[in-house]
């Protein structure tokens, strides 16, 4: 388990945990704000590229974790998919 | 009489009434020969006729242009034609004579062109444009220009006929063909069928031979660039689309033929040009009319030959990029494109975008000005006040402090007028301008908010909204420039606080506007404000701690100026209050926000505790709660489970900091206590989840609450979560059962703690009565006599469950407290009385049989031994030991730590509180300090030491003199040389401590190898041969001797330089193979045995020194026999643990070139 463990991080490189972490946390603010967006999306100034624009201001919050932080909580999902062979 | 013809609408004598227009259409015919095209040219007094030869001209041009069959004899045609009107005395065409030397400059054929300026190239053309040009015939006069420019380019693709065209392009720059081309370029602007030819004509001539006659063109600029600027303002009524518009309007063409002027002319000229205003101004002002390509033609030229080239002034630069220029390529951002394009081309909003990032950010293009970072243009940093003043005012004496509110004087004027055109808040692009503006000039922060007031924050739930929202998080993220001043070092004056603040919060985000925002019915709202929030009090942290830095001279005047900025911060910011109202309204499946709030709540305590704590934020029932969630195991992504975990290290953090956190109660609805809980949160945990920072908590409050003793060097809580791991991991369903009885033994432990270990002492006493041993020095954790208390009362209960469960538990617990360095004799003692608790319960319950780990302990097979020599089954593979564990194992801190304040310390102790408290060891750590400075010192108060000692009554002064001022002797020589060899400093700090027990059993030893002389070597390790071979002076004490060399040695290795004394080549081998070879020594118990193991761990964590151990120590091997040797399977997975460790600090390239697969297998 061990050499599992070590071989997850050490062929995960930054640029795939930053961008791995971006796509989670998007899908986990769209998740916990469904309803605002919807009401965005119907709000007047909505056009085109609104949703560019949109998709750009919420993944900012991605720059509140550092890349340790990030790669701990990217990380979890693998270890955890490790570690469920061993506890069964 | 014959019917008189007309001579043209435009004929000198022609009534000046506007006429209609009627475009005949002109006629022309295939040209076969070049006699017949010479025919066709030559001057004729019928303008029909000279048309129509010029036009099959053209056609024959055009044909010849687009290549296809029968290009080769066409090409003779007109090459012939070429020649047999070739001036006199000029170069035959292929004879090489000509100036085509490919000059991309333009400047190499100038001196040349004197023989060459009076000679005509094709006469009769230029004979009829003057003619018909006199006569006013529009058609001849577009149609002449039209037949050169295309001749002209055809000639520019033939290598031969190059000096031809360079004929024609001189013929061309003669006084009589400049007048004609200006009458061309300034015919009324209806006629721009004669403007545009010969604006292309120009533009072949200035582009020909690679810019060959472009100064002479420039030179001759009262023509050739004459009106201009008008000439760029004719446009096409309607769309112009580069396929579908066959004819280019004057200002394409026009456009054109400048920037073809920008890219060959030399930087001199370049900068005239830039300097007329007219023809700047109107290259952009309808830029957002032209088509795709002009503007992507524009702007690429303007970028590759004026922006870029480093030959072209500042000021000529900045003549072009004026406010005005940039607010128009701005209005590109909106320009409308066909949305479907094949073209991998980019946008033309792209390129706009693209052109602005590069002008408005790189200083050498003119527009960007160094500023002096958050120090206003008009303000001096480095002004010398008076210090009285500075003593008696403060920061009011500073007469600039307040001043920039409402008003910021920059030097970045052409920007500032600039960024208010732009809608950062409505497009990424904008955004990234903008912020990207901000980044190379931080002192328009401030001045855009100022200048920006009518755009408020005020909340609503709209993309413009969460676009300015976006904008602002950008612009509270760019970093504070260094110094504040961009500077190397601090200036003498801390900048304005308002412009901090403003650069920290800027205007928009104001108490009011932030409060509403936290408060919003729409929770994406208050997530928002809460980023932001995050960033910006990270933000005010970095400038807090520039404010406190100790480079400053006038360290009061900066503190104020700290000070004034967190209460301006206050004064912007969200109470905290607010901050835990939006806190608590956020629902529980939202993390992410909870995350963002907790964190900014943690920053609050961290950054401001002092306003954070007036709130009198009682953390505990978001902490249970959290707990609450996360013990149930609800979350199924475990990447929201980490991200819970985070939240919760935020409330752990808070609780840290609020005093009255309720660790041992379990509130309502809670059936443990939260400090149970967290208990539950670690071990529950997914492995590969990081919880270094609940493990600190639960650490930190077990010390506290004294239910782990508080010296250094015992393990906490470790034997507890890994004997709860270890049954969570093989018997998960019996944890249930553990919990409340574990939960019961912590509070009562938490609540009472003395009443335990008061019952600790009196085990001791009863065991050391018992045995007749004394066994003063032994530990167990006061939780495990709570547990032993309790057994009684679970023995009792009808449930049989709990006892079981605990059967399993107990044992593990107790083996890994012995195994973690707890005294294994009273352990031992505790676990036969908790067995007999067992045999009772369980004999009461008629069960005939007793968990086999509890059975009754028969003869000397106690605890320890079989904490030590468990059954052969158990060892296989051995324990599984996280890398976490085995540091915690392993690691252990490091007694030579520098601690400067030393120095000082010791000098108003007494010479007991000297040598016993450890002001004096102290003193002989920082001779390994790396600093010259220190260790001087060091060594200068050791003397001083050693003096005082000497004149004291203490009874061990004189040999503690002499290892002093040996040390200090050895010292001496060495100490400007760098940081003393550990192992010696390490000696000296242990023999003390020897020095002052004589009845330890090393005294005589130490006392020896001290009378031996006055110096030590440095490169050898003193007192360890002594000890590893010679007899030990003092009755069984080998082992004992054994432990003191071992704690020596571990203090010994530290740096790369130790290692090497470690494997240096020595007369019975290196220290660290006897070391290793010692491990073997099958009498010895598993402490010293793990003690070799911290000095292999310490080994791994020098650089290089993996790597050594595994090449020239065969460490694997070791490891592995070992591993393999012993019966216990913790100190078989410790050794499994080592051996990875090695394995991943090694150079594992060297490694498996060394030793192949084998080693990595192995590992």
């Amino acid at each position: 388990m061990a050499s599992a463990q070590k071989s997850t991080k050490s062929t995960v490189t930054d640029q795939q945990v930053a961008s791995e972490f971006t796509s989670y946390y998007l899908g986990r603010v769209t998740q916990e704000f469904a309803e605002d967006l919807d009401k965005v999306r119907a709000a007047d100034d909505f056009k085109n590229d609104a949703i560019q624009l949109l998709v750009n201001a919420l993944q900012q919050g991605t720059a509140l974790f550092s890349p340790e932080e990030q790669r701990r909580i990217v990380t979890a999902e693998a270890a955890a998919a490790v570690e469920k062979p061993t506890s069964t | 009489m014959g019917k008189r013809f007309s001579q043209g609408g435009d004929a000198a004598g022609a009534p000046r009434k506007r006429q209609r227009i009627v475009h005949e259409a002109p006629t022309s015919e295939d040209i076969l020969a070049s006699r017949q095209l010479k025919a066709l040219l030559s001057f004729d007094q019928d303008p029909v006729r000279a048309r129509h030869g010029l036009q099959s001209f053209k056609v024959y041009l055009d044909v010849l242009l687009q290549g296809g069959d029968g290009h080769e004899e066409r090409f003779t045609v007109l090459t012939d034609y070429l020649e047999s009107t070739r001036p006199w005395g000029s170069a035959a065409i292929g004879s090489g004579n000509g100036n085509g030397n490919g000059n991309g400059n333009g400047n190499g054929n100038d001196e040349d062109e004197g023989e060459d300026e009076n000679q005509i190239y094709l006469p009769e053309i230029m004979k009829t444009w003057s003619h018909y040009a006199q006569l006013g015939n529009d058609n001849i006069m577009s149609a002449v220009p039209v037949a050169l420019a295309l001749l002209l380019k055809l000639l520019s693709q033939n290598l031969e006929l190059v000096p031809f065209g360079l004929g024609i392009c001189r013929t061309l720059l003669q006084k009589r063909q400049l007048e004609l081309i200006s009458r061309n370029l300034t015919a009324d602007k209806g006629k721009a069928f004669i403007i545009s030819p010969t604006l292309r004509m120009l533009k072949e001539a200035m582009c020909f031979d690679g810019g060959a006659v472009a100064r002479p063109i420039f030179r001759a600029r009262a023509s050739t660039l004459k009106a201009l600027a008008r000439n760029m303002g004719i446009v096409h009524i309607g769309d112009e689309d580069e396929q579908t518009a066959k004819r280019p309007s004057a200002r394409t063409n026009a456009v054109s033929f400048l920037l073809s002027a920008l890219k060959f002319l030399h930087p001199e000229a370049k900068r005239e040009i830039l300097f007329q205003r007219d023809i700047v101004s109107a290259l952009t002002r309808d830029i957002k009319q032209d088509p795709p390509y002009l503007v992507a033609e524009i702007l690429n030229g303007l970028r590759d030959h004026v922006l870029l080239d480093d030959k072209v002034s500042r000021e000529a630069k900045s003549s072009l990029l004026g406010a005005a220029t940039l607010v128009r390529i701005s209005s590109l951002y909106y320009y409308r494109q066909p949305a479907v394009d094949e073209s991998n081309l980019p946008s033309i909003a792209d390129l706009a975008h693209d052109f602005l990032m590069t002008a408005c950010t790189t200083p050498s293009c003119g527009v960007l000005r160094q500023d002096t970072g958050l120090y206003p243009r008009e303000t001096d940093p480095d002004a010398a006040l008076p210090s009285a003043e500075l003593d008696e005012l403060g920061l009011e004496a500073i007469v600039w402090m307040n001043r920039f509110k409402t008003e910021v004087p920059v030097r970045n004027f052409v920007l500032s007028n600039f960024m208010p055109n732009l809608r950062p808040w409505s497009s990424i692009k904008q955004n990234e301008l903008v912020t990207s503006i901000f980044r190379v000039a931080p002192e328009l922060v401030a001045d855009f908010f100022i200048h920006n007031k009518s755009f408020t924050f005020e909340p609503k739930l709209s993309t413009t909204w969460i676009g300015y929202a976006a904008f602002l998080f950008n612009t509270v993220t760019l970093p504070i420039p260094a110094s504040f001043c961009r500077g190397p070092a601090f200036p003498e004056l801390p900048p304005p606080t308002s412009i901090v603040i403003d650069n920290i919060l800027p205007l928009p985000l104001n108490q009011k506007a932030l409060v509403r925002c936290l408060a919003h019915k729409s929770k994406m709202i208050a997530f928002f404000a809460t980023r932001i929030l995050v960033i910006a009090i990270e933000k005010v942290d970095v400038a807090v701690r520039m404010h406190q830095d100790p480079s400053h001279l006038n360290k009061a005047l900066w503190a104020e100026a700290g000070r004034r900025l967190v209460d301006e911060f206050c004064q912007r910011s969200p109470g905290i209050k607010d901050m835990i109202n939006s806190y608590r309204s956020i629902s529980e499946e939202d993390i992410l926000h909870r995350e963002a709030a907790s964190r900014l709540l943690r920053l609050y305590y961290e950054v401001i505790p002092q306003v954070a704590l007036m709130a009198k934020f009682d953390v505990s029932p978001f902490l249970e709660t959290a707990l609450g969630r996360l013990s149930k195991q609800q979350l199924e992504d475990p990447k929201d489970l980490a991200l819970s975990l985070k939240e919760l290290e935020n409330l752990l953090t808070i609780a840290g900091y609020s005093p009255g956190m309720r660790w041992f109660t379990a509130s309502e609805g809670l059936t443990l206590s939260p400090f149970t809980i967290l208990l539950k949160v670690y071990v529950d945990a997914p492995h590969g989840v990081a919880l270094t920072k609940v493990r600190q908590v639960l650490n930190f409050v077990a010390v506290e609450q004294q239910l782990v003793p508080a010296h250094a060097g015992h393990p906490r809580l470790l034997p507890l979560l890994e004997s709860l791991q270890s049954i969570k991991q093989s018997s998960p369903k019996l944890m249930g059962d553990i919990w409340p009885f574990l939960d019961n033994c912590l509070t009562r432990c938490a609540t009472a703690p003395i009443k335990y270990l008061e019952s600790m002492q009196d085990a001791i006493q009863g065991l050391a009565e018992s045995t007749d041993e004394g066994f003063s020095e032994a530990v167990v954790s006061p939780i495990t006599m709570a547990m032993l208390e309790q057994l009684p009362f679970v023995a009792k209960a009808t449930d049989k469950g709990v006892l079981k469960a605990l059967g399993h538990f107990l044992p593990k617990f107790l083996s890994l407290s012995a195994a973690a360095g707890e005294s294994a004799p009273l352990l031992d003692d505790l676990f036969t009385k908790m067995s007999a608790h067992f045999v009772k319960g369980l004999k009461k319950a008629s069960v005939t049989s007793v968990p086999a780990e509890m059975g009754p302990k028969d003869g000397q097979d106690g605890l320890a031994t079989r904490v030590l020599v468990p059954s052969q089954k158990d060892n296989s593979a051995g324990e599984n030991i996280t890398d976490e564990a085995l540091q915690i194992l392993l690691e252990v801190s490091e007694n030579l730590a520098a601690d400067n304040s030393a120095l000082v310390k010791w000098t108003n102790k007494t010479v007991d509180e000297l040598v016993d408290e450890g002001y004096t060891t102290s003193l002989i750590a920082l001779l390994v300090s790396e600093h010259a400075s220190i260790r001087k010192e060091a060594l200068i108060n050791i003397l001083k030491v050693a003096a005082k000692l000497k004149l004291s009554d203490y009874e061990e002064k004189d040999q503690i003199w002499l290892l002093l001022s040996e040390l200090a002797e050895t010292a001496k020589s060495h100490v400007d040389d760098g940081a003393l060899p550990s192992p010696i400093v390490a000696f000296a700090w242990h023999a003390l401590k020897v020095l002052r027990d004589p009845l330890s059993s090393l005294y005589p030893k130490v006392n020896a190898f001290l009378t031996r002389g006055p110096v030590w070597t440095l490169d050898r390790l003193p007192l360890v041969d002594e000890i590893l071979t010679e007899e030990p002076s003092v009755g069984d004490s080998y082992y004992a001797q054994l432990n003191w060399l071992l704690s020596y040695l571990l203090d010994s290795l530290r740096t790369p330089q130790d290692l090497e004394l470690f494997h240096k080549k020595r007369v019975r081998g290196p220290l660290l193979e006897r070391l290793l070879a010692l491990a073997n020594n099958s009498y010895m118990r598993l402490p010293l045995r793990t003690q070799v193991m911290r000095v292999v761990y310490r080994a791994t964590g020098i650089a290089g020194g993996s790597t050594t151990l595994v090449t020239r120590f065969g460490i694997v091997n070791w490891l592995e026999a070992q591993r393999l040797g012993t019966k216990d399977a913790k100190e078989a997975g410790m050794y499994k643990a080592l051996l990875r460790r090695i394995w991943s600090t090694c150079d594992q390239e060297k490694v498996l070139k060394w030793g192949g697969k084998g080693v990595e297998a192995l590992c």
